[in-house]
């Protein structure tokens, strides 16, 4: 296993460099860049914006420009944001960590909904809480969460109050204390259903099809006819057969933390990685634009990666070398 | 392996293409509004409130002090916050509680005293004193090596931000710039609050274009000028001498902000004022919850925010105007003039025709609901050189006045077609660019006036360009840009020298006329004007008159700034150059909180 991860890893490399060109083809297709469309008379003028593209090194032939991105990227040296004026790395670094607390909130919520709604809906398979269930899934699955987040804000910040339309935690409380962590989790509830409504929607349905599945077993049969609780056939028989296949969506769920949150966060007005990245698309501010494409593409192949390595973990009949 | 590779391809072609769907007010503020006013959304004066043209908000009874005042902006600031390296307008609604500058302007833009008076007889050498007792946030005393210190930054080699234009008129800062003096020339410091700048010319806007804020020295002190730009005191850490000072910041959510008790003019009445950032989608909700106080909100928007109870919407005149300009040229910004003249749309009863055409009041009120007004000439009457309207040819909705005059140009439907034909019988297709944000709201409104010059007989089309390229093309007098929709707003220089002169890459329509040119130079010529505003005013009347009769653009209105306010809060004034000091703001339930 380890050869083969090994493998993996050092096949990434060629992987990595053909996103680059995409990635940084892409970037360059977009119209514009960052000093245009926003001429200012009251505060700038033309020599400075032209001197500005000279010094940013727009002005250079294609293939420089993308060596020396490339060079300095492998480096660590991801740039200077032109709409920031920081260093990317530290920018980056500063939403990461509200994005992050988003991503694996959602995560937890989605599991949490996900067994719950899954297990009752297997287990008392065709009947009405079967169907509302499944109906609701198919409506998570139908909704778009752009809309999704607007409607719930509506509802249940503006009209109900429960929860706060935006941002990350109460305006003036002081990090660390354990009202600011409160108030944290509060902001983070709506944004996180909204981002894992989708997941819990197909985790549910794949949970409750394997449950029935495997409800028609022999060893279900065998354990049955043993005089077994139907309780303790559920939840520990087949739900430690169905999990299985469950776990192995762990891998794509790492992309979807980061990736997912685009919309969403922007939607509530939350500072994270994704809001960064709306904006940078833009203002064609191409050193986070391209760092944060790369880096989600970076999480793809990883997140791939893991997916195949825990399916060798968990089924050992799968064999990976 | 592969599918991975397809989604990522995916990911990015969706995301441009969410991010195009998104395309918020955010978008729309930079390339819509053409840029800032910056002067403009600094605080008025206090003595402003007693003399005409300001207006009393809704604030009613007494002013009651302590509370919160909650204040929104819909898109998140970017960058340095500082008003010496700043560069866009939302940085400004954070910068303009806490720093401020030697000049203010009154409600005609004329620089008034404010933390600074001076004194000049032949508008190139200036004496400014500045008050004594000023205290910055950090406690050191306002003197006027805090101006030095802010004018040597700017004309510093290693400076970044955009302000160079504002300190090359000084006299020696270009040799400073160059590395050639280790000071600059024109700058005579006579003591801690007295300083003589001498321009390198006498101009009669050398006060307006000049940079009038200080920089605290302390805070900045051992950072590089290179480094300026990004470190703390710039970027989060704002120090200043206004009424408000930074408490606490949370990057792209809010920026909360703590009175200065030892505010120079007084202790200002709220205990705190946040800047929060609200996605444009939960303005409206958060302004009926009361979770927002005040916010700008865009024209569309402002019928919503005004029919909710607890709000009233306020608007004053802004500075910012819309035109469709005709390419009649094309710019060589090499050689700094117009190089080559286009035939197209060079008869000028054509565009007088397109200009009758439009229904601009009906447009104005469908698209911005109604916050806005005609305009004939591009100058905002706010101006005081704004011409006075009867002496401009007014331009009214008129198909029949249109059809006339395109007959008069020679412009006939010779095939029968519906259509005209040019006057050599080639057939006419008036073809119209308008940006495009992804704002659905954009391709309606310039739909509606294609088809307002299709019923005078005018083929027209309509290509939307990419916001991000369209300034670029037109610029660049791209041939595929021929008749196109721009905007600008202008700031409280009101000399539109730099917008319509042939000699500027910025007059966008190549509009080149030797009268107007005259007219422009003679308006900045202090041996023709000298310091006579009457005689100013009108040099740039005739000017008016001009661009009106020539119309090398059509100029469809100037733009109201809307404001949506909460019933609570009080002590608001305003009038063109936006605000009252945030000093005199309260919220009526003050006491209580």
């Amino acid at each position: 296993m380890l050869k083969y991860t090994l493998r993996r890893l050092l096949g990434m490399i060629p992987m990595l460099l053909l996103i680059s060109i995409v990635v940084f083809s892409l970037a360059m297709f977009m119209p514009g860049d960052p000093l245009g469309g926003e001429i200012d008379p009251t505060n700038s003028d033309p020599e400075y914006i032209e001197e500005m593209r000279e010094k940013l090194g727009y002005n250079d032939p294609i293939h420089v420009q993308y060596w020396t991105w490339v060079t300095n990227f492998v480096q660590g040296d991801f740039g200077k944001s032109t709409q920031y004026k920081v260093q990317v790395s530290e920018l980056v670094k500063s939403r990461m960590l509200n994005t992050l607390f988003l991503g694996i909130s959602s995560i937890v919520i989605t599991y949490i909904f996900a067994f719950a709604m899954g297990m009752t809906a297997g287990r008392k398979a065709y009947s009405k809480l079967d169907h509302f269930i499944g109906g609701l899934n198919y409506f998570g699955l139908a909704v778009p969460n752009y809309i999704a987040g607007v409607v719930i804000i509506y509802f249940f910040s503006f009209k109900l109050g429960w929860i706060p339309f935006g941002g990350s935690h109460e305006i003036g409380l002081q990090p660390g204390t354990l009202e600011y962590w409160i108030s944290r989790f509060h902001h983070v509830l709506a944004p996180a259903i909204v981002l894992g409504a989708l997941s819990t929607a197909s985790y549910t349905q794949f949970l409750r099809n394997d449950i029935i599945e495997s409800s028609r077993k022999d060893f279900v049969r065998t354990a049955r006819a043993k005089g077994t609780s139907e309780s303790k056939i559920y939840n520990s028989h087949i739900l430690r057969n169905s999990v299985i296949p469950l776990i192995t969506f762990l891998g794509f769920d790492i992309v979807t933390i980061v990736n997912g949150a685009v919309i969403t966060e922007a939607i509530f007005t939350y500072p994270g990685i994704g809001t960064l990245f709306l904006n940078s698309v833009n203002n064609r501010d191409y050193s986070v634009l391209m760092t944060l494409t790369m880096f989600f593409s970076l999480l793809v192949l990883i997140g791939n990666l893991v997916a195949d390595l825990l399916y060798g973990i968990v089924d050992p009949r799968i064999r990976i070398d | 392996m592969k599918k991975s590779y397809w989604l990522i391809a995916m990911m990015l072609v969706l995301t441009m293409f969410l991010a195009a769907c998104g395309g918020d007010d955010n978008e729309e503020q930079g390339s819509e509004d053409e840029g800032t006013e910056e002067e403009s959304s600094e605080e008025g004066t206090e003595e402003e409130s007693s003399e005409e043209g300001s207006e009393e908000a809704s604030g009613d009874g007494e002013p009651v002090d302590g509370g919160t005042l909650i204040y929104a902006i819909d898109s998140e600031p970017s960058g340095p916050l500082d008003i010496n390296f700043y560069s866009s307008v939302t940085e400004a609604e954070i910068n303009q509680f806490v720093q401020e500058g030697f000049v203010e302007y009154d409600e005609e833009f004329n620089p008034i005293p404010h933390l600074a008076e001076w004194e000049t007889e032949d508008q190139k050498t200036y004496n400014f004193t500045i008050k004594e007792g000023v205290k910055w946030h950090n406690g050191d005393d306002l003197t006027v090596h805090d101006w030095v210190f802010a004018i040597e930054t700017l004309a510093h080699p290693d400076y970044t931000g955009p302000r160079w234009a504002n300190v090359q008129t000084i006299e020696g800062a270009a040799d400073f710039r160059e590395g050639n003096a280790d000071e600059i020339a024109g700058l005579n410091v006579k003591g801690d609050y007295e300083i003589e700048i001498t321009f390198d010319k006498a101009r009669v806007n050398n006060l307006l274009n000049l940079w009038t804020y200080p920089m605290n020295q302390t805070a900045f002190e051992g950072i590089e000028v290179a480094e300026m730009e990004e470190s703390a005191p710039s970027m989060t850490e704002l120090v200043g001498t206004g009424p408000f000072k930074v408490k606490n910041t949370s990057a792209g959510e809010y920026y909360e902000l703590e009175k200065n008790e030892d505010y120079w003019q007084g202790e200002p009445h709220l205990d705190g004022l946040t800047v929060r950032v609200v996605a444009n989608t939960s303005v409206i909700g958060a302004l009926e919850n009361g979770e927002v106080d005040m916010v700008p909100v865009h024209p569309t928007q402002g019928e919503e925010a005004d029919a909710l109870d607890n709000v009233s919407v306020i608007t004053y005149p802004g500075v910012s105007y819309y035109y469709v300009g005709f390419k009649l040229g094309v710019f060589d910004s090499d050689a700094g003039e117009i190089v080559e003249e286009k035939e197209k749309y060079s008869n000028k009863k054509l565009r007088q025709a397109l200009w009758h055409a439009i229904d601009r009041e009906q447009w104005i009120e469908t698209f911005f609901g109604g916050y806005g007004k005609t305009l004939n000439a591009p100058i905002p009457t706010s101006h005081w050189i704004a011409a006075d309207n009867d002496d401009l040819k007014q331009y009214e909705y008129s198909t029949e006045k249109a059809k006339e005059l395109l007959a008069e140009a020679g412009y006939e439907d010779t095939n029968g077609d519906g259509f005209v034909e040019d006057p050599e019988g080639n057939e006419f297709v008036l073809s119209f660019s308008h940006y495009d944000t992804g704002n659905p709201s954009f391709e309606t409104r310039a739909q509606a006036l294609v088809q307002q010059w299709e019923q005078i007989g005018v083929k027209s089309e309509l290509q939307m360009v990419e916001v991000q390229n369209y300034y670029d093309m037109i610029e660049n007098d791209d041939p595929a840009i021929e008749a196109f929709f721009g905007g600008w707003s202008v700031g409280a220089d009101p000399d539109p020298t730099a917008l319509w002169a042939s000699d500027q890459l910025w007059n966008y329509p190549r509009f080149n006329n030797e009268e107007a040119d005259k007219l422009l130079e003679d308006a900045l010529d202090v041996e023709v004007v000298g310091d006579d505003k009457d005689k100013r005013k009108d040099v740039y009347t005739e000017w008016q008159k001009l661009v009106n009769e020539e119309a090398p653009a059509l100029i469809i209105g100037e733009l109201e700034e809307v404001y949506a306010v909460n019933e609570r809060v009080g002590g608001l004034e305003y009038d063109v150059t936006g605000f009252n000091n945030a000093m005199n703001w309260f919220v009526t339930d003050g006491a209580d909180k």
